[in-house]
């Protein structure tokens, strides 16, 4: 997302303070880094005083930086659900969170600017407990849309293995698969990932499936 | 007395275990030069960074061990699907059963980010030229190319090494799933 885009709030004199600030945050965040991003700039992009900032936020920076985060998490959510709400078939839902969250993230100036100053802010969230976190509420979100065409537990392990699949290429990109080039992810999605899913057609035969393609439970974990 | 190389791996092998015992942040500088039987000013002239390089290579280190160790584990495996299985096992439990690896994720958990990220990259190739060749003799899936497949495999085993997910990996079964249909169903002929 450009950097004009970020902030669409900040003019809008309907918005609430709160997001207001939360943009101007982002927007602040994108130029400089986290770290480096005060009050008072955060202030002066919404043209109020520090004492308005505080009020809305009495926490400070950090409050205003957890609202941001959990403000923004929404909104790619709510992309993603409009893009996999869309998807006519198992295939077509998996190169659209392919496609749609790598059009999302990479483009996405204020995480690429603390990708590039504060990376382990971001990397530490995909590291052993903390990624174990990361992908069950990823995959959580995701499942419904699976369980369209897969049993349940089927549904969730698929939502989870292109969750995996996105923040290997994501962090560790391969220059030979363009993540935002819709047939080459196809290609890959078909022959890689889909097989191993136990995908039918239609709803329809879901209930005629034989307990077989469950093969044994899994952890609650 | 001890020659330099030695010196050098004993410094990183004495604050290993100062780490094991006491944790990242209890564990001064004073701690593993006297572990090591040298003095504070040797302890600079290897690691002129202090604390941040001295722990760095302490991490570094053991990353390399851990996986040199996995490599070993599962040199006996004759097919994709056994190293496979094999791999994600022992690294699995070699992970939870990796007391130092849990001590320091719950005091300093950010010592750990550089070699990760340094090394990240090369460990996801490395797994991929050793999984190469089982592929290469594996009777493969119609248009799989076995490089691009090896290096999607490496990058799986790395994630699920990381996090679990949905899955008990302890669980004998369940990585026999894992590997046989979500893993290598779009693979294995």
């Amino acid at each position: 997302m450009p950097l004009s885009a970020i902030s669409p709030s900040v003019l809008d004199p309907s918005a609430s303070n709160r997001l207001k600030l939360i943009d101007a945050a982002l927007l602040c965040i994108a130029r400089t880094g986290a770290s480096k991003v005060t009050i008072d700039d955060i202030a002066g992009e919404v043209k109020c005083s520090r004492a308005t900032v505080y009020r809305t936020f009495p926490g400070g920076k950090e409050a205003i930086f957890a609202a941001a985060v959990e403000t923004e998490v929404a909104r790619f959510y709510s992309t993603m659900a409009v893009s996999m709400g869309r998807a006519g078939d198992l295939s077509e839902l998996v190169v659209s969170i392919v496609t749609v969250s790598a059009a999302y993230l990479l483009n996405h100036e204020t995480l690429n600017a603390i990708q590039a100053s504060e990376p382990e802010l971001v990397m530490s969230r995909l590291r052993f407990g903390e990624m174990d976190e990361t992908l069950a509420g990823a995959s959580a979100f995701a499942q419904p849309f699976f369980a369209r065409w897969l049993e349940p537990e089927a549904a969730s392990r698929a939502a989870e293995l292109v969750v995996r699949f996105i923040l290997s290429y994501l962090t560790d990109p391969d220059p030979r698969l363009n993540l935002e080039d819709e047939p080459a992810v196809r290609l890959f999605v078909d022959q890689f990932l889909l097989p191993g899913m136990v995908t039918t057609s239609t709803r329809q035969p879901l209930q005629q499936r034989s307990t077989t393609t469950r093969k044994k439970g899994r952890s609650t974990s | 007395m001890a020659t330099q190389p030695d010196q050098h791996r004993a410094l990183i092998e004495a604050t290993y275990a100062c780490i094991a015992k006491w944790g990242p942040r209890r564990t001064s500088l004073e701690d593993a030069a006297k572990a090591a039987g040298v003095s504070r000013a040797t302890l600079y002239r290897y690691f002129p960074g202090g604390r941040d390089e001295l722990f760095e290579a302490v991490v570094a280190f053991e990353y390399d061990r851990f996986f040199e160790r996995l490599l070993h584990a599962v040199q006996g495996a004759k097919t994709l699907e056994t190293v496979m299985e094999l791999g994600l096992a022992y690294a699995h439990r070699a992970i939870v059963e990796h007391e130092v690896l849990h001590l320091v994720l719950s005091t300093e958990p950010e010592l750990l980010e550089s070699t990760f990220s340094q090394k990240g990259v090369t460990t996801r190739a490395l797994i991929a030229e050793f999984l190469l060749p089982y592929l290469e003799l594996h009777e493969l899936r119609e248009g799989v190319n076995p490089a691009e497949a090896a290096d999607y495999l490496a990058r799986m085993v790395l994630s699920y090494m990381g996090a679990a997910g949905r899955w008990d990996l302890s669980d004998p079964d369940q990585v026999r799933v894992l590997v046989h249909d979500e893993l290598l169903g779009g693979i294995a002929a």
